[in-house]
């Protein structure tokens, strides 16, 4: 046979792609993983959604549907705006979760530029200080506090000044934090530059600092509001008396005691509540960062 | 008139949520075990009562049933004089648990004084005293029981009462105008009486032994038997359904242990779990059989689903009074009320028969007037032939079992015990 | 950077530390110093009429016996606490077993593969953040009663309806793991985000298969945020005592919460209260300072 001789066309198979089985091709669609993602989606978010639902229950039950109705928000007796404990709880909340951003925001931002930016053995301690109220159990944190309360700082009573106290301290770990993470992935080169045309530290930090740092900082006043919201444990150790009750401290009292689905509207409308300052948020945040390719959403995410 | 138990104006409530983390309090300071005596006690005023032999050292007098005590009015302190005019405008404050007296009631009593009533509300008795002592509040009315009330008249919490505003004194039962914690009425007058006994479902419990204790023993309800969330209900009842020992408030280590660990049992046995929702979960059928106070059965009635009648509840309490375990709590005015006199119209206003059986009707639980007896109240319909026991008559007062005061260190055993019931099995 | 000695430099040097100093003193006065009252009750030996501990600010009077009590009981197999701690541990692991078991393959899902759905996923995971703890456990009491929906759909199937309300510790591990899995995805998901895609490519190109390259590249790139992951749930899941009472009232699943919750909130040993508390502390604390480690040299290096 000569070398050049070609052998025919039929002869030649067409170059097939190979088939790799599913479980060793490793460009094919994560089937499983989506299926884990989307079944754990449904498992949390389903069953806040169902106690949503019964929420409008027609009829005392907080297991069976018996209707659709409004009588658990309003204006029944036994609804929640006609039940003065609920009401109050609701503006508790709200009152000490907007006071709690007002101070801890601030705090945490000014801690956060100065742990970064301050290079000393004393930083380091501050740091870990700052970090700590992050991994302590909330247990701990309220027991303290109520006893420090209680026996050394009694000029501060019990109730909201020292709730907004305590929500203020575990809340500036989380502006720390989040801050941090940001001043870090900035860099000082911009400072720098501010520097070499002339500002000083000060300006530095308003006219560059500052509006570089304000998607951390709003993703931090939120997570500070959704945190205050929701604290459970501080609040029961230092609510002091029934008017100062947040919902969390209602709910958990009512919950074993003959709750009706007024209970569920009191959540829902917390619940909306803070969705509605959270879409707020992330409003002003796209807003803001018109030409950044991070999501609003990553910018809240990527704290850790 | 009768009672409908679906009356919409009678709204559910709940009574005494956290009732069970009351009591407590029984602390003075004495000499103990490792406790120094406190430097707050230095002045030992005089007490003027009879009992400072079985003090064991106790500044202030401790009653006992058979110690009865009259608590010292002092210069320091004395009552409001006579014939004032009731102050008006401005809010009244009532320091009591949470949900314990009827809105109607307080309402009204708030539009015919033009005051607006504000209950603050606590667990137990430390956060009453807690709330009681921060400087800077007033509360106008406050709820002490006999555990705790000589220690307020020590340190001056509360105010002695002017018997010339209460009129109404005459309506209670004649032991509750005398008692033997507060003789002579002085300081306090009974709000409440009431009894521990075992609340269950009629229509699932098949037959009743005769120490009714026992059902809470009973595998066939297990997994819906709860005990009362309270150390001394609960060491209590086991001591006495036991046989260990008739002393309810006993000091003694080995006895309190061998009670608990009776207790411990259950929680195998019939997996317990410890509450203080009798009123709820009896009547929406989670518990078969819960130990309860004798205030949970009537204000169960509110809580059956639609549907069910009051027939499926049951309440068993040892038939004679020498074994019923009774309790009471009291109105007192704090010291540092702003509105001294409008409190003393509105006890007297609860010891009328009308107001106090609107608050009855409300709350479940009974005051001892003497027009309120078991045949008044079932007759007009606010209890069902089935639980007219759930009433305390005179003569469980008079024989029945109390928790009195008793030393830091006696507690301390008690609560020591309750935790290793807590920590599980 | 350059060192540039001067007089602006030092103005900047001392504008650090003064801008941290108010978050600094702010924790000290509501972070140190309550944790040394926790000490000063717990090491107190008096109580005063009220039946409150006097606290024993002097560490002279410090008098060691009733802590000494707490931390034999609760190490020696017999005692009073033992079982506790033990359940709390057992619980707290298993809890974290299925955070991990869930939580890793949702974040690994949502980092890296959920390609045009990514931002849903991600709002849709972090809404727990913005629900009310105490919400999410009502809304599962509504679901496991015996009437509940969960009976009900075991019905369908013919299984006999379950008490999942009572004293079970099932239920229990379960509500742990459901309260805690949001706050565990996070970092998990935020240190995954960082990986580098090109790392992974880079391991497949020089043949290794899926399975390998996710243990020998992704795990230990992802090891930082697994580990902050862990730490931020376990330590207050350690403490934690409302879900076990929210969803099982039994002395069964009792957690060392619910022990320090009996004897600081009344009664008259208050300092084995404060005592639990400090030992609690004293045991997590290990777990925090290795933490606390980790971050600082993770940030020293992002830094650098």
């Amino acid at each position: 046979m000569t070398v050049t001789e070609r052998p025919a066309v039929s002869e030649v198979s067409a170059p097939t792609r190979t088939r790799v089985p599913p479980w060793r091709n490793p460009w094919r669609r994560p089937y499983v993983l989506a299926a884990i993602t989307w079944a754990y989606i449904l498992w949390s978010l389903v069953p806040v959604l169902i106690a949503i639902q019964f929420s409008f229950n027609d009829g005392r039950s907080r297991s069976t549907w018996q209707g659709f109705s409004l009588q658990w928000y309003c204006c029944n007796e036994g609804s929640v705006f006609e039940d003065p404990s609920m009401l109050h709880s609701l503006r508790n909340s709200l009152i000490l979760g907007i006071a709690t951003v007002l101070v801890a925001t601030p705090l945490g931002v000014a801690l956060a530029m100065g742990l970064t930016r301050w290079r000393s053995r004393a930083s380091g301690v501050a740091n870990g200080i700052a970090l700590i109220p992050l991994v302590t159990p909330e247990i701990v944190v309220g027991s303290a506090l109520y006893l420090v309360f209680v026996n050394l700082y009694q000029f501060v009573p019990l109730g909201r000044p020292a709730m907004l106290l305590g929500h203020v301290t575990f809340s500036v770990s989380y502006v720390l934090v989040i801050v941090r993470s940001r001043l870090l992935s900035i860099g000082g080169e911009y400072e720098e530059a501010a520097r070499d045309l002339g500002a000083n530290s000060l300006q530095g930090i308003r006219t560059i600092l500052l509006p570089l740092l304000m998607p951390a900082v709003f993703a931090s006043a939120m997570i500070v509001f959704a945190a205050s919201l929701d604290d459970f444990v501080v609040s029961q150790f230092l609510f002091g008396s029934a008017e100062n009750e947040t919902v969390p401290i209602l709910l958990y009292n009512s919950v074993r005691a003959s709750p009706t689905p007024a209970l569920n509207a009191l959540a829902t409308i917390l619940l909306v509540g803070t969705f509605l300052a959270l879409i707020l948020t992330v409003l002003v945040l796209k807003a803001r960062r018109r030409g950044s390719d991070e999501s609003a959403l990553e910018t809240l995410a990527d704290w850790g | 008139m009768s009672f409908d138990p679906n009356d919409p104006a009678l709204r559910r409530r709940r009574p005494r949520p956290q009732l069970a983390r009351r009591d407590v309090l029984r602390g003075g300071l004495w000499v103990t075990v490792g406790l120094g005596a406190a430097p707050l006690l230095s002045a030992c005023g005089d007490s003027g009562s009879s009992g400072q032999a079985a003090n064991g050292g106790a500044p202030y007098p401790l009653a006992r049933p058979d110690q009865p005590v009259t608590l010292a009015i002092k210069d320091s302190n004395a009552p409001i004089g006579d014939g004032l005019e009731p102050e008006e405008g401005g809010t009244f404050n009532i320091l009591n648990y949470a949900q314990y007296m009827a809105p109607a009631v307080m309402k009204n009593f708030g539009k015919e004084h033009n005051v607006s009533v504000e209950v603050t509300p606590y667990n137990n008795y430390d956060e009453m005293l807690a709330k009681i002592r921060q400087p800077g509040e007033s509360f106008d009315l406050v709820f002490p029981g006999p555990s705790v009330l000589s220690k307020m008249v020590f340190t001056d919490l509360v105010q002695p009462l002017n018997h010339s505003y209460l009129p109404h004194l005459k309506n209670l039962w004649p032991e509750y105008q005398d008692p033997w914690y507060d003789r002579g009425a002085r300081y306090t007058v009974p709000y409440t009486i009431y009894g521990t006994g075992v609340m269950y479902r009629a229509d699932r419990v098949k037959s009743v032994p005769e120490v009714g204790y026992d059902l809470l023993w009973d595998k066939a309800y297990a997994g819906k038997v709860y005990l009362l969330d309270d150390r001394q209900e609960a060491i209590g009842m086991s001591l006495l359904r036991n046989d260990i020992t008739g002393d309810v408030n006993t000091a003694d280590a080995a006895d309190i242990q061998k009670a608990t660990d009776s207790l411990i049992e259950l929680i195998d046995l019939v997996n317990v779990k410890t509450d203080v929702n009798a009123y709820s979960e009896v009547p929406e059928g989670t518990a078969t059989v819960h130990q309860c106070w004798s205030g949970d059965p009537i204000a169960g009635q509110y809580y059956l689903p639609k549907g069910e009648t009051p027939e499926v509840l049951g309440y068993w309490r040892p038939e004679s009074p020498a074994d019923y375990v009774i309790g009471s709590d009291n109105i007192a005015i704090p010291k540092s009320a702003a509105k001294p006199v409008l409190a003393h119209m509105l006890i007297n206003d609860l010891l009328d028969n009308k107001i106090g059986l609107d608050n009855f009707g409300w709350n479940g639980y009974q005051p001892p007037l003497t027009k309120l007896s078991a045949k008044y109240l079932t007759d007009n319909g606010y209890i069902p032939e089935n639980l007219s026991n759930s009433v305390v008559v005179r003569g469980d007062f008079e024989q029945g079992h109390t928790f009195y005061e008793v030393s830091p260190s006696t507690e301390a055993l008690w609560q020591t015990d309750w935790a290793r019931f807590k920590a599980g099995a | 950077m350059p060192d540039r000695p001067s007089g602006h430099d030092r103005a900047t040097r001392r504008l650090w530390p003064t801008l941290a100093l108010p978050g600094t003193l702010w924790l000290i006065a509501l972070f140190v110093v309550p944790t040394y009252a926790v000490m000063a009750v717990a090491f107190s030996g008096q109580i005063n009429i009220f039946n409150e501990p006097i606290p024993a600010w002097n560490p002279l009077d410090w008098e060691f016996s009733t802590f000494t009590t707490v931390v034999t009981d609760s190490f020696t197999p017999s005692g009073v606490y033992h079982e506790v701690w033990v359940r709390t541990a057992i619980y707290s692991f298993w809890a974290l077993v299925i955070c991990v078991s869930i939580g890793y393959p949702v974040a690994y899902y949502t980092a890296r593969l959920a390609g045009r759905r990514r931002g849903l996923i991600l709002a849709l995971i972090l809404a727990p953040w913005w629900i009310n703890y105490i919400t999410r456990m009502l809304a599962w009491i509504n679901l496991l009663q015996d009437d509940g929906y969960v009976n009900k759909a075991l019905g369908w199937f013919g299984i006999p309806p379950h008490a999942w309300l009572s004293g079970s510790s099932f239920t229990v591990v379960w509500a742990l793991a459901y309260g805690y899995l949001p706050y565990f995805i996070i970092p998990l998901f935020a240190s995954l985000d960082r990986i580098d895609e090109r790392l992974l490519e880079a391991s497949r190109d020089l043949g290794v298969g899926t399975v390998r390259t996710f243990l020998h590249v992704t795990l230990p790139l992802s090891r930082m945020g697994l580990i902050t992951a862990l730490v931020i749930t376990a330590l207050p899941m350690a403490g934690d005592y409302y879900t076990n009472t929210i969803v099982s009232g039994s002395p069964n699943t009792n957690m060392v919460g619910n022990q320090i919750e009996l004897f600081l909130l009344e009664g008259p040993q208050k300092n084995i209260g404060a005592g639990l508390v400090l030992l609690l502390s004293l045991v997590l604390m290990f777990f925090m300072f290795y933490y606390l480690i980790l971050t600082q040299r993770a940030s020293r290096e992002a830094t650098r």
